[in-house]
């Protein structure tokens, strides 16, 4: 009895959660408005308040300098916002991994990157010749949080296939590149293990492909064939896009115990969605605390990219 | 650990929030306790003042605040918002309702756009938790008593001598 007393104390305070966002009851005052009084001020002062004049204009300038998040920052950088469950939330541990994480990121660049991207990641391996090891392969999944967020990468060597988890924040890693920048049309691409090999393979010296600047992400609308039955999931339960040849092996009981399983109305439950996902208010102020950081990180990248590198020639007599 | 779901951008509820949802004993399972909380919300938005059990009225209550939410930040050219409203609203004149009255009336709200109250326990009896609620800017008079000119509560007390003292000193002055 005093265990279950005890249990629901500690969920009771768990369960409103404060979040960091604050709410005042004062009404919203929009941009105009304050440059409104502002102006107002400016020609019904006489002269003699000239001394006020200053102070009622500088405040106008400041909140026009600031700077503006972008609004796709949540899909470049997705591993800075926290885990949606709130049980897990500490705001206090979530501050302190953003910062380690930016710590991270200037020691190493660490590209952006979607599920679908060709990507070589090079580690340090104890047991290798050399002491690093390179994989290449594509992101099939991106996965977590904070410094533990990974990907995995997948590829077919020697007939194999074979797939490695890296942490992003992990300190081995020593460099990741990506060769090729694209999207694809469904968020993780597991099915790649039920298909042709053809479609996981990738070449180990692949060399980089160039993206202009400023151009948009390409979305590579490729429909994978998978391989017949047995598949490891139940690809035909999942509302897969890039899947070509899902029909030809399903069969009527596949279909008849598919729509047994469907759920329409989690289409419309506004509050699980709710629940899985990081308020908007919420994201604007995580990146607003990283933005400078990461926007400075970017424009080096860029001027590294321009930066003609010398290359000591080699001796061949 | 789990990655936030970026797709989709909601606003922030101004209501607390339950880390888990309540499962709503239902026949019909999930789609039997969505069903009910559809009556709900459809009531709530007709009537904008409903008495019922605690917990629908708290579930009940996200699902109000997301739906008008998303008809804010939306508005009803959206096919999506569109969709929900009419999924959610099983009356239709209250989709109307809800982006023709209750849309601008919140469109500048700071605050939640729903109360709601704890009310009396039938006891002896069926002692579950009642409670009431309702949109705000209803049309009904408020369900709270109006403690303004309570003259016993501090700052009437406080603002009571303070005026005394005020017209004592204008006397005193007046006398000299």
């Amino acid at each position: 009895m005093n265990v279950s007393r005890a249990m629901s104390k500690r969920w009771a305070q768990q369960c409103v959660f404060n979040r960091i966002v604050a709410f005042s009851t004062k009404p919203t005052q929009h941009a105009a408005a304050v440059s409104e009084p502002a102006a107002e001020q400016e020609t019904v002062a006489t002269p003699a308040a000239a001394t006020a004049q200053p102070a009622t204009t500088t405040p106008a300038p400041t909140t026009a300098r600031k700077p503006i998040v972008p609004s796709n920052y949540r899909f470049i950088y997705p591993e800075f916002l926290p885990d949606p469950k709130v049980e897990w939330r500490n705001p206090i541990r979530e501050k302190l991994e953003r910062l380690d994480m930016l710590d991270r990121r200037r020691q190493i660049d660490l590209p952006e990157f979607y599920v679908g991207s060709i990507m070589a990641v090079t580690s340090s391996d104890p047991h290798a010749a050399g002491k690093t090891s390179r994989f290449v392969g594509i992101c099939i999944n991106r996965d977590r949080c904070g410094l533990r967020s990974r990907f995995v990468l997948r590829n077919v060597i020697d007939h194999q296939g074979m797939e490695v988890v890296y942490e992003l924040y992990d300190p081995t890693i020593q460099k990741v590149e990506v060769l090729r920048l694209e999207k694809r049309l469904d968020d993780n691409l597991f099915y790649l293990r039920d298909a042709l090999p053809e479609y996981s393979t990738f070449d180990e010296n692949m060399e980089a492909e160039h993206l202009e600047e400023g151009a948009p992400v390409p979305v590579n609308d490729i429909k994978v064939v998978l391989r017949p039955r047995p598949w490891l999931e139940r690809w035909e339960r999942q509302n897969l896009l890039g899947v070509a040849n899902i029909d030809q092996y399903i069969k009527d009981k596949h279909r008849k115990s598919a729509e047994k399983v469907q759920k329409p109305w989690e289409k419309f439950d506004m509050m699980k969605q709710y629940r899985s996902t990081i308020p908007e208010e919420e994201q604007k102020e995580v990146f607003a605390e990283v933005h400078t950081e990461l926007h400075s990180m970017e424009l080096q990248r860029k001027r590294n990219k321009r930066k003609r590198t010398f290359v000591k020639p080699k001796q061949l007599a | 650990m789990n990655q936030a779901d970026v797709t989709k951008l909601i606003s922030q509820l101004r209501i607390a929030v339950r880390p888990n949802q309540r499962n709503l004993k239902n026949p019909d399972g999930p789609e039997g306790r969505l069903l009910k909380l559809r009556k709900t919300v459809t009531a709530l938005m007709k009537h904008e003042r409903i008495e019922l059990y605690y917990n629908r009225a708290d579930e009940a209550r996200g699902y109000a605040e997301l739906l008008i939410s998303n008809a804010i930040r939306h508005g009803d050219r959206h096919k999506a918002t569109m969709e929900l409203a009419d999924y959610w609203l099983l009356e239709k004149q209250l989709v109307h309702k809800l982006f023709k009255v209750l849309v601008p009336r919140y469109e500048n709200y700071n605050v939640s756009y729903t109360r709601m109250y704890k009310a009396p326990r039938d006891y002896p009896g069926m002692y579950y938790r009642q409670s009431v609620l309702e949109l705000r800017g209803n049309p009904y008079p408020s369900l709270l008593m109006d403690q303004s000119q309570n003259r016993n509560l501090l700052h009437n007390v406080l603002l009571d001598e303070a005026r005394k003292e005020f017209r004592r000193k204008k006397l005193a002055d007046l006398v000299n």
